[in-house]
């Protein structure tokens, strides 16, 4: 696996049938083969390729907001023998995406800057949700709509990127509040629950 | 200007009529023929221009049916019938032959419910082929297995009477008393 | 109809060694909305990450139903229909019907149709749509359907009012209407079907969720049939009349079925879906009591016990309209149901798909028992309001059946992976 450039592509927002004939184009995903409607057999384990080491993020979304900041979701694949961490993340149109994670400090779940990045071990998952670990949108320009696709890239420790697109889902779980000793720059305190309309 | 106990009897009078000629109970809530033209097993010399059937309800046109069939059981040709409140009629564009024919009808009462039943008469000098003496062809639900004689599941002929009786007898009182009050009335 | 998915199947290990809460596993497929590899990478296989992880794939599991059990059954999602036509009806039902907020375009409801069939795509599937709160409440699948309606309002809001077929036009008013504006009407309706109950609900909230941004709750009925496995499959379902009701139904699977149901003419965006009229029916059932049994047989013309028609013997003896009893009358009578209903080619009937409905007491302190009359058919004006007319103008049984509500939607056909309900109208 040779180092990959870490520009990102830039795709401007289509219809999802697009991105899809890309993706399917470059054989980015490879179907696994399975044609039952029984959901019995479409849940078997599918035989092991060799291990190439490869990493993907999985049912990728991100809360759909008219103005601010918002947060986006998904589940980290490594499917490689060594360690990963996504070390920064850029999303098409927004100024700033930051990597948060969650933890208790006197008796709420605050959110904090992870400058370290989100590490997804050697053949596990990372789920990035709702009250845990996500990415952080900020600064926008303008409103991420419900449906709206949103195209981001994360970078890795290995400076190995990994393009995604996320749909906007209209969302008011889970409320999230800021550390504020963290985000002093940005006067946004307090709720930042961003699936409002 | 009535006198109020007057006008109190009145309304009681009528309603009795009423009560009796619509009882309440479900067995006879039901539209029953009360007259035929020709009458029930009726013979005739002269072939009828018409059928003319009587109800004790109104009859909806939408849900009346009125058919006439011959010894053989084909169908008669009639006009659609003609109803008039609780009267329905059908007409002959031909004469009928000389035998004995079958009316059948089937309506439905106010609430609803369905009603069916028949009744014969014969055209022409020969007796009837057969005796007059069915049972009164009343149902108030037709039976599956229909027969000549429909079913008696329903009220009786005479109690059907003995009703239409009670409220003539009922009627004559209400026409005296209204007679009476009119009559006083004018002389004031 | 073939369902197209990838299977990746992770074990939720993670969590366990990092002593965060433990996670449901989720189970993905690819997906119209989801999109995401690595640029110039390896070849990222599904089947790769099935194995190259913990490798219990299904360890993590832990339902409690064996294999065989009616709450893992799924009906496919992908294909040239949407399901939940043809599909066996299942024994729950909500019907939602939607209001378009002022301002919805096309683009905003081409949105909506992204967001709600990948939503439909893996709640049918039985797996949790994205931001789904409640992910346990979507495992258990229990062969639902999930089929979109549009109503004329939609297309005049996304400036294709051209486009509303000829063959659904409007319906026109019976005579024994007696329509109220809360059942009646709507822009956009979502049929769910399920064989479970919280399976229904679970995908009930999901959409109308999904909905806010674009679109309020303009009403809901929710019906029930026989439970799954109180009778045999594929016996035909009582209402609450006790009325065996669906015997003359076109059948599914038939090139009968195909030409009464699916659009082949007009507007190209239709082909190959359908059309929904949709009836509320209230049942004047203390009424009815008041009949014999007898009489509700002649007012139905059929046997309540196996609903043979009056002239025969079996469920699906063909009625003979033209027997005669001894006393001249037509043994199935003039104002019966079924002679009114009759249409005898099969291609020009509707296909009923009822459920009953049963409602908790209302504000005035009545209980309200009924219908829920779905009818699919090709073409309205053609299949749908001659019989209606017929029966408004002389079916007895009017006298205990009231509708209530109306509402008329064009149904899209289906989609394959990668695309979504209604592109070919609004993309």
């Amino acid at each position: 696996m040779g180092k990959q450039e870490t520009r990102p592509a830039r795709r401007t927002p289509r219809p999802c049938t697009t991105i899809l004939a890309a993706s399917a184009a470059a054989a980015l995903l490879v179907i696994g083969g399975c044609s039952s409607s029984d959901s019995e057999a479409s849940n078997q384990p599918t035989p092991t390729p060799s291990a190439t080491g490869s990493f993907a993020i999985e049912d990728p979304w991100v809360k759909a907001v008219d103005e601010g900041m918002t947060a986006a979701f998904g589940t980290l694949v490594n499917r490689g023998d060594a360690d990963v961490r996504v070390v920064s993340a850029t999303c098409q149109d927004v100024p700033r995406v930051e990597l948060h994670t969650m933890s208790m400090q006197g008796g709420t779940m605050v959110m904090k800057n992870q400058p370290e990045g989100f590490t997804v071990k050697a053949g596990e998952t990372h789920v990035l949700e709702p009250g845990g670990d996500h990415l952080m949108l900020m600064d926008l320009t303008k409103p991420i709509r419900a449906g709206d696709t949103v195209s981001c890239t994360l970078t890795l420790s290995d400076n190995r990127t990994l393009d995604f697109t996320a749909v906007a889902k209209p969302f008011t779980g889970a409320e999230e509040h800021y550390d504020p000793s963290d985000h002093g720059d940005h006067g946004e305190h307090g709720d930042h629950d961003g699936g409002h309309h | 200007m009535l006198a109020s106990p007057r006008r109190l009897l009145a309304t009681v009078i009528t309603a009795t009529v009423l009560a009796v000629l619509l009882p309440a109970t479900p067995a006879a809530a039901h539209n029953q023929l009360i007259n035929t033209v020709p009458e029930r097993d009726a013979v005739l010399q002269d072939p009828p221009a018409e059928v003319v059937l009587e109800f004790v309800e109104r009859l909806d046109p939408k849900f009346t049916t009125i058919v006439v069939t011959d010894a053989g059981r084909q169908t008669v040709a009639t006009s659609s019938p003609e109803i008039s409140g609780s009267r329905g009629v059908v007409r002959f564009p031909e004469p009928l032959a000389p035998g004995t024919y079958t009316v059948a009808y089937r309506v439905v009462s106010l609430d609803g419910h369905p009603v069916q039943g028949s009744f014969r008469f014969t055209v022409g000098g020969d007796t009837p082929a057969v005796a007059a003496s069915d049972e009164p062809a009343e149902t108030a639900a037709p039976d599956a297995s229909a027969t000549d004689n429909d079913t008696t599941s329903g009220v009786s002929g005479t109690t059907i009477a003995v009703s239409v009786g009670l409220a003539a007898v009922v009627l004559a009182l209400v026409v005296g008393v209204l007679l009476r009050r009119r009559s006083r009335s004018e002389q004031r | 109809m073939t369902t197209v998915s990838t299977v990746i199947t992770m074990a939720d290990t993670t969590d366990a060694a990092t002593g965060a809460a433990p996670k449901q596993p989720k189970v993905t497929r690819r997906r119209l909305l989801t999109g995401g590899a690595l640029v110039a990478g390896g070849a990222l296989s599904a089947a790769g990450i099935t194995a190259g992880l913990s490798g219990a794939a299904s360890s993590s599991r832990d339902r409690e139903p064996s294999p065989t059990s009616f709450g893992e059954q799924v009906e496919p999602f992908y294909g040239p229909h949407q399901a939940g036509i043809a599909t066996p009806a299942q024994a729950h039902a909500s019907f939602v019907a939607f209001d378009l907020q002022p301002g919805v375009d096309r683009a905003a409801l081409g949105r909506l149709m992204r967001l709600w069939t990948d939503d439909a795509a893996r709640l049918t599937q039985g797996q949790p749509p994205l931001a789904d709160t409640e992910p346990e409440l979507a495992v258990l699948p229990a062969r639902l359907t999930i089929t979109f309606g549009f109503g004329r309002g939609l297309l005049q809001a996304a400036g294709l009012d051209d486009q509303w077929p000829d063959a659904v036009g409007s319906l026109p008013s019976f005579s024994v209407d007696r329509l109220q504006p809360r059942w009646s009407g709507g822009d956009l309706l979502i049929q769910i079907c399920a064989d479970d109950p919280v399976t229904v609900s679970h995908a009930q909230r999901m959409l109308i969720k999904d909905s806010r941004p674009f679109a309020t709750v303009r009403w809901i009925q929710q019906g029930f049939l026989r439970s799954r496995g109180a009778h045999q499959e594929g016996q035909t379902q009582r209402n609450l009349l006790g009325q065996l009701d669906g015997t003359t139904n076109p059948k599914p699977g038939t090139p009968e079925f195909d030409a009464a149901v699916w659009v082949s003419e007009g507007p190209e965006w239709l082909r190959g879906g359908s059309t929904l009229v949709l009836r509320r029916i209230r049942l004047d059932l203390d009424d009815w009591d008041r009949l014999g049994r007898v009489e509700k047989e002649y007012v139905l013309g059929r046997r309540l016990d196996n609903g043979a028609p009056l002239t025969g013997v079996e469920e699906h003896d063909p009625p003979d309209f033209d027997a005669i009893d001894e006393s001249g009358l037509y043994v199935i009578p003039e104002f019966s149901h079924i002679r009114r209903a009759h249409v005898p080619d099969p291609r020009l009937r509707m296909f009923r798909r009822f459920y009953n409905y049963d409602q908790a007491l209302g504000a005035d302190g009545q209980a309200e028992a009924g219908m829920i009359f779905a009818a699919y058919q090709a073409d309205v004006q053609r299949q749908f309001v001659p019989v209606q007319r017929k029966l408004a103008e002389a079916d007895l049984l009017n006298k205990w059946t009231i509708p209530i509500g109306s509402a008329v939607f064009a149904i899209p056909p289906g989609c394959e992976p990668g695309g979504w309900i209604g592109e070919r109208l609004l993309a």
